[in-house]
């Protein structure tokens, strides 16, 4: 047996991980395939772990907004094309499912995110669905692509106010992480 | 008007419009990238249809689960409907699913709040 310790330790990223009650994780350059196929493996793990379909369903939900909102910021700014995502799916200490996800952004966009992340903590239930339903309401033309419901819609499925942060980087970039706990 | 047939894939549903029977039915999971380019040609169909004087028009779905630009397409198709009932055409909605699935349930009956003409949603034991 060769005892030369590797260069990338991947016995302790594991253990990492563990730790950490990852179930799933990705990163690297997102695709659409990739989101539908982690997508479809998730939903298979959990049912095998004999979670009811609505608790599948809240975590697939979460997981399709998150990844599906990173895919399409990521198109839209072609300077951050080779930028990669990272997503985990995960269990808090009290077996709770948490969908968290981090990319590359430019710094000022991280900004913006914030301002539209921070305010939904002040809602309740009622207050969501009344945001998710003026959002649906907002005319196509000033939809730019996106129906812009994402988010809103991860915070009605959250039992606890969604977490983000924002660390700069360098070259006027940052990067923005959220987490969400179903 | 030409009939509509959207094969299922994985993330998008099977979609079928029949111009001679008046109904269009929806099957299985919506989370495409692109909703509203999946979801535009069914738009064009029913205001299509919609122009067309006094015709009946049925929506069969059995969807799943939707991502919110697919609840989106979903919305702007049943404005349309909405518009034409309130003007005094026949139009309606069934959305069947499996019970357990609660989640399915409750997605529809948001969506029916918004609608005055008949919108069924059936639990299938």
């Amino acid at each position: 047996m060769t005892q030369t310790a590797p260069s990338l330790d991947i016995f302790a990223l594991r253990e990492t991980f563990n730790r950490e009650r990852i179930m799933l994780c990705f990163n690297g350059p997102i695709t659409a395939t990739l989101i539908e196929e982690i997508g479809t493996a998730l939903r298979k793990h959990m049912e095998g772990l004999q979670e009811s379909p609505s608790a599948v369903s809240d975590v697939f939900s979460v997981y399709i907004e998150m990844t599906q909102n990173i895919r399409r910021y990521t198109q839209s700014r072609p300077a951050l094309a080779m930028e990669t995502a990272s997503v985990f799916v995960s269990r808090d200490e009290d077996g709770r499912y948490v969908v968290s996800a981090g990319n590359v952004l430019e710094a000022a966009d991280g900004e913006a995110l914030l301002q539209r992340v921070e305010p939904l903590a002040r809602l309740d239930k009622d207050g969501l669905k009344a945001a998710f339903k003026t959002q649906l309401r907002q005319p196509r033309e000033a939809l730019d692509g996106s129906a812009g419901l994402g988010l809103i819609d991860m915070a009605r499925k959250a039992s606890a106010p969604l977490q983000c942060s924002l660390r700069p980087l360098d070259g006027g970039r940052a990067f923005f992480s959220l987490r969400v706990v179903l | 008007m030409d009939n509509l047939d959207i094969p299922q894939t994985n993330a998008s549903p099977a979609i079928r419009a029949d111009w001679e029977a008046g109904l269009i039915a929806m099957q299985g999971d919506s989370y495409p990238e692109n909703s509203f380019e999946l979801f535009q040609p069914l738009i064009d169909w029913v205001e299509a249809y919609l122009a067309q004087p006094e015709r009946p028009l049925r929506l069969e779905l059995e969807l799943l689960y939707l991502n919110t630009s697919s609840i989106r397409a979903l919305m702007d198709i049943l404005d349309l409907l909405e518009e034409a009932h309130r003007k005094g055409r026949q139009v309606s909605v069934r959305w069947s699913y499996d019970g357990a699935n609660e989640r399915v349930g409750e997605l529809a009956a948001e969506f029916k709040e918004d609608c005055t003409f008949p919108f069924d949603i059936a639990a299938k034991v």
